[in-house]
């Protein structure tokens, strides 16, 4: 993450992820460093810090954490969560975090257009015919195609529609 | 022999790219007397819109299960990241009253309900937990002495242990016992229970090259002959994109990589094309060549 | 002395406790309302009933008002019955007169926002507690013997300190240790932080001075079987295993030891050393009595050698001895069982008992003592060779939900500092790695000894490292961690890594719970019976707590708690008298049928059915032995047994003033009832 000089504190912006379910054990914390240890990400890419993203949002740099292309970096792993001591459950809080950074209007433009894709068509491909001859190629029975307007009355209860529509491309 | 009945959660990655996963999968099934029903109108399970919106994911997990209930038995996956969401949605509607009522209110639109009485299953811990491994082992018929595999366990299918409850991440043993019981010489390897890097190819390919590559010299140095995976994701990704580590990397690995289905179908004596070995894009003429001898 | 015909007249006390109650509750209210019920004389509020002013204010009405019954709705009787009860007894009432209403544990505090329905349920409680006080009765002060002598459970510094602490008070202690020599696992230590004194070198002189204390009788290879009785004067059965050595004669020589073929791992130096299976624990051992280990001799499991028999001069060796069962009476038990070490092996991300070089902290003490399995020169377990670079990983087992053991285990980063320090002495060319979490450094002296360590150059490193990887090669260990001072994660290559597990309860308390009820805590060690102003004491009188059994503490805590338990015993026991609770069950011999239900049921044994003098059986209660718990009181088909204080009229007045909104009407709750 890049430490912006004289970034804000907001002290509320933790209340914000632990509203988020999955975010509640952000709390827990006490830094000591064994996620950092064991992700995969972080071995390979010095800019990834979990335990700091956990410290940075605990301290309240709200900014700092939502605007970060970081936090698009964990590959939900779960490593973290396993070896935690304090229950942290740090894969779900960096879920919540996405979700508060496409509430913002940031969000990776390979998550937005995976998720576009899905909630239009109701699968990561939108060619079901496609897919179908190669594995009619195989031998294997075709996908059932999926009904979209039911899709779209089931995600109307969500503004999950909207949050694709308004977000700002990193 | 007792037949054993499930529906079947084809999921998206492995009807978009590992198709031979399903065939081989399916073939294996045959063999020991699973029957497998269709889930009409299955849709994405929901853990890719996660990051964006987490009740969008929840509402898209639920409907799926909705449909696993109205077949009336559980369902079975072949992968790992389905497996784990539908799980870990199953869990939290069947505590989270709230939660469950809201999620319902939105499937009513469509006349569906989330009871919480269908599992999801993977299809590996099916044929150890469900099947068992006598079972499997009468129906080996060419037991492949020849081969060393190093197992690829990914990460969706062990973790979160707690939720999960199928395997300890820490010293897993699901896959071990499916390689052994085909006769093949089981290969540990340093680098055993790290990530693949999959999940970040649409963010930073260059890292997700370095994890995978990892991972392929940890193996090459153990002097396994083929990687086996449970996962479609983990597959495309050391398979596929081996040839781009090694373009990349100016490295040589050419280290076949199955799917665990195809590894057990070649020692239940189906051909190669029979279980789509020649989709895959390492050749797999190495292998083929040893069982040969 | 109050008799039972005069007319009840009541007094009721309700405390604001500051604004523990009457944040919640109105108590003006609840006083108002105790005046308008029967016999209540007088009804006042008060800040804090029990400080002197209100004590001094409960004593005024009592004299003035001529009170024959004291009601105070406050706290849980459990912090202030006895408070009270010695007011009463101050102005001549006799303390039974008085009822304690809880309206603070079992109100206030658990009603927190409900103002009005917690006022409310007070006015319930005051007016169940009114009705009952109309029925309760003086009853006799019951004071039973207190014998002069204490069972200390645990020959480790505590359960040493412990005994002679009282042992020079002039009680008869009996020390009951289950491993054939005292010491615990300060004897296994090399040097003691911050000071570095030798830890055998200062604990011997206590192992001798308990054995040789005119007033200790010293039982060891011994385990308490069995805890009857009450305080003052409990039954103990304590079992003596065989040693198949005669301690009268053994002499301590070691001949035996030098002729016996049989090498066994050595648990003292936790399995790294081997001993034969005739032995000594250490050197030191108190006494210094050799032991057989019977399922290892090949006597008694294959019928030959016997050399040890042979070479022993002083003819000690008895292969026909058998264990002993000792009957001991004593007033008081402190319990000293000290703790267990967690077991690593489960996080298999550390490879403990997987790879050689990952030991725990213990097992480098043993390694680095000289009179343990190396002499005190540190050698890799995998190839014997000499180290260079060393780390400590803390908090192993600790500190972690996932575990079981969330709390700190308080010596580890002590231990690991004493030991790195230690090394560098030796080594100066050593490298030492300690990754922690934090530093705790608390006692007198810690702090300057970690500036100590930071001196000799000791690397700490914050951050908990995730995994060790072995190369299979070198059987060198890579440990992984985030250095988050430095902000990155660095791979260390060591040749030796040692594990700082948790101290965890000693598996010994699942039986000695069974033996001697005393309740344990979350965390699963022994619970005091408050953990600020009672830390020796337990619920369970007469039994007391002392050293690690009540959880992680070093030796200055353990020895102090060790002198506070011994100073809690002999108060208890100085008088020669101990006051108990009068409230115990009797028996009306002619309802009695001699139907011997009652008999089998009570747990304390105090009951038994004979043939009364009226020729029919009869059940008899020992008063002495009843512990008030009424078992036997609801279970007697024809209501022969009462317990006092708690009788069927008292409570069913409290029922009934529960149910009834005013005299006479029965609000209707859907309940039916007989008249």
């Amino acid at each position: 993450m890049e430490v912006k000089e004289k970034s804000k504190i907001d002290p509320k912006f933790k209340y914000e992820v632990a509203r988020v379910a999955g975010g509640e054990n952000i709390r827990y914390c006490f830094q000591c460093g064994k996620c950092e240890a064991t992700c995969p990400i972080r071995r390979f890419e010095d800019s990834y810090k979990p335990a700091q993203i956990i410290r940075a949002t605990l301290l309240g740099l709200k900014d700092m954490v939502l605007d970060s292309d970081v936090i698009w970096l964990c590959a939900t792993c779960y490593s973290c969560t396993e070896r935690c001591p304090q229950g942290v459950r740090l894969t779900d809080v960096m879920r919540a975090i996405r979700n508060l950074a496409i509430q913002k209007g940031h969000v990776h433009p390979f998550f937005k257009q995976q998720a576009g894709v899905i909630t239009r068509a109701g699968r990561i491909f939108e060619d079901e015919e496609f897919i179908n001859q190669m594995r009619g190629e195989l031998g294997l029975p075709p996908l059932t195609p999926v009904n979209r307007d039911d899709l779209a009355k089931i995600l109307r209860h969500t503004n999950v529609k909207k949050l694709l529509k308004n977000e700002k491309e990193k | 022999m007792t037949t054993l009945k499930y529906s079947y959660f084809p999921g998206c990655v492995t009807p978009q790219k590992e198709n031979a996963y399903e065939l081989s999968m399916r073939k294996v099934a045959e063999k020991l007397d699973i029957q497998l029903m269709e889930l009409a109108g299955a849709n994405c399970c929901g853990f890719f819109v996660e990051p964006v919106d987490h009740l969008s994911a929840t509402i898209l997990g639920a409907g799926n299960i909705a449909l696993m209930e109205e077949s009336g038995c559980d369902a079975i996956t072949v992968c790992p990241a389905c497996f784990g969401h539908l799980t870990r949605v199953r869990n939290s509607l069947l505590e989270d009253a709230p939660l469950r009522n809201e999620v319902n209110k939105a499937l009513k639109e469509i006349n569906k309900k989330f009871e919480g009485t269908s599992k999801i299953k993977h299809f590996a811990s099916v044929l150890l937990q469900d099947v068992g491994i006598e079972k499997i082992k009468s129906t080996i018929t060419k037991p492949l002495s020849q081969l060393k595999v190093a197992p690829h366990y990914g990460c969706h299918i062990l973790k979160p242990s707690d939720e999960l409850n199928l395997d300890n991440p820490e010293d897993p043993k699901l896959l071990d016992s499916l390689i052994e019981v085909t006769g093949a010489k089981l290969v540990n390897y340093v680098e055993k229970k790290m990530c693949c890097g999959a999940p970040v190819m649409g963010v930073d390919e260059k890292l997700s090259l370095t994890i995978a590559r990892e991972k392929l010299k940890s193996v090459k140095k153990a002097g396994a002959d083929v990687i086996v995976t449970v996962c479609s994701y983990c597959h495309v990704h050391f398979d596929l994109n081996q040839l781009s580590i090694q373009e990349k990397f100016s490295e040589e690995y050419n280290i076949p990589v199955l799917h665990f289905t195809q590894l057990l179908g070649l020692a239940q004596g189906y051909t190669p094309e029979e279980l789509g070995l020649y989709e895959n894009r390492v050749p797999v003429d190495s292998i083929l060549n040893k069982l040969q001898q | 002395m109050v008799e039972v015909s005069e007319e009840p007249r009541v007094g009721v006390y309700v405390c604001h406790c500051g604004l523990n109650i009457a944040g919640t509750v109105d108590c003006k209210t609840v006083s108002e309302y105790a005046k308008t019920l029967p016999n209540v004389v007088i009804a006042r509020d008060h800040k804090y009933i029990c400080s002197d002013s209100g004590q001094e204010q409960i004593k005024k009405d009592i004299k003035e008002l001529n009170l024959n019954r004291v009601i105070v709705a406050s706290c849980s009787p459990r912090m202030h019955e006895p408070t009270f009860r010695n007011v009463l007894e101050e102005t001549g009432l006799n303390p039974y007169l008085f009822e304690m209403v809880n309206i603070r544990e079992q109100c206030s505090w658990v009603h927190l926002d409900q103002h009005e329905k917690a006022t409310q349920k007070a006015k319930e409680l005051v007016r169940m507690a009114v009705a009952r006080a109309q029925l309760l009765e003086p009853l006799e002060i019951k004071e039973v013997d207190a014998l002069k002598s204490v069972l200390v459970i645990g020959g480790g510094v505590s359960g040493i300190q412990a005994a002679l602490d009282l042992a020079e008070q002039g009680f008869k202690v009996f020390l009951v240790e289950k491993e054939p020599t005292v010491g615990g696992h300060m004897a296994q230590l090399d040097k003691t932080f911050p000071t570095m004194d030798c830890s055998i070198c200062i604990l011997a002189p206590k192992m001798v001075d308990a054995a040789k204390h005119p007033n200790i009788t010293l039982l060891t290879n011994s385990e308490v079987q069995d805890v009857s009785g009450i305080v003052g004067t409990f039954h103990v059965k304590v079992l003596k295993k065989p040693r198949f050595v005669d301690e009268k004669k053994c002499v301590g020589c070691g001949v035996c030891a030098t002729k016996c073929p049989v090498k066994r791992p050595n648990a003292f130096d936790m399995g790294l050393g081997t001993r034969k299976a005739i032995y000594v624990p250490f050197p030191q051992s108190v006494p210094l009595v050799y032991n057989i280990e019977k399922e290892h001799c090949l006597y008694f499991t294959k019928g030959v050698c016997r050399a040890c028999e042979k070479f022993c001069e002083a003819k000690a060796v008895n292969f026909d001895q058998k264990e002993e069962t000792i009957e001991l009476d004593v007033g008081a038990i402190i319990v000293a069982v000290g703790f267990d070490s967690y077991d690593p092996s489960t996080l298999k991300e550390y490879g403990y008992g997987v790879y050689k070089n990952v030991i725990t902290n213990l097992e480098l003490e043993r390694l680095l003592n000289a009179s343990g399995p190396t002499e005190g020169k540190l050698k890799r377990l995998s190839d014997g060779k000499e180290p260079n670079r060393i780390a400590f990983i803390q908090c192993v087992g600790s500190r972690d939900e996932r575990t079981g053991h969330p709390y700190c285990s308080s010596i580890c980063c002590m231990a690991a500092i004493k030991q790195a320090v230690l090394m560098k002495e030796k080594h100066p060319e050593y490298e030492i790695y300690i990754f922690y979490n934090d530093i705790r450094a608390v006692g007198k002296g810690f702090e300057e000894f970690y500036r100590r360590a930071r001196e000799s150059w000791v690397n700490f490193v914050k951050g908990i490292p995730s995994e060790i990887v072995e190369d299979p090669e070198t059987r060198n260990l890579t440990i992984r961690a985030a250095d988050m001072g430095l902000g990155k994660i660095i791979e260390l290559e060591v040749d030796i890594a040692v594990l700082s597990i948790s101290l965890v309860p000693p598996k010994s308390l699942e039986d000695l719970t069974r033996i001697l009820p005393i309740p344990r805590g979350p965390d699963g060690f022994l619970l005091e019976a408050h953990p600020k102003l009672r830390p020796v004491d337990t619920p369970t009188m007469g039994a007391f707590l002392a050293g690690a059994c009540q959880g992680p503490k070093d030796i200055p805590a353990s020895v102090a708690q060790a002198k506070a338990a011994a100073s809690s015993a002999a108060a208890l026991l100085s008088k020669g008298k101990i006051r108990v609770e009068s409230s115990v069950a009797f028996v009306n011999e002619d309802n009695c049928s001699g139907c011997r239900i009652c008999e089998p049921l009570c747990k304390y044994d105090a009951i038994e059915v004979k043939e009364s003098s009226k020729g029919k059986p009869t059940a008899l209660i020992s008063e002495v032995a009843c512990t008030g718990c009424g078992v036997c009181a609801s279970a007697c088909p024809t209501k022969a047994i009462t317990l006092r204080h708690f009788t069927d009229q008292q409570l069913l007045a409290q029922v009934k003033a529960a149910l009834f909104k005013e005299e006479g009407a029965c609000v209707d709750r859907g309940i039916s009832h007989g008249s």
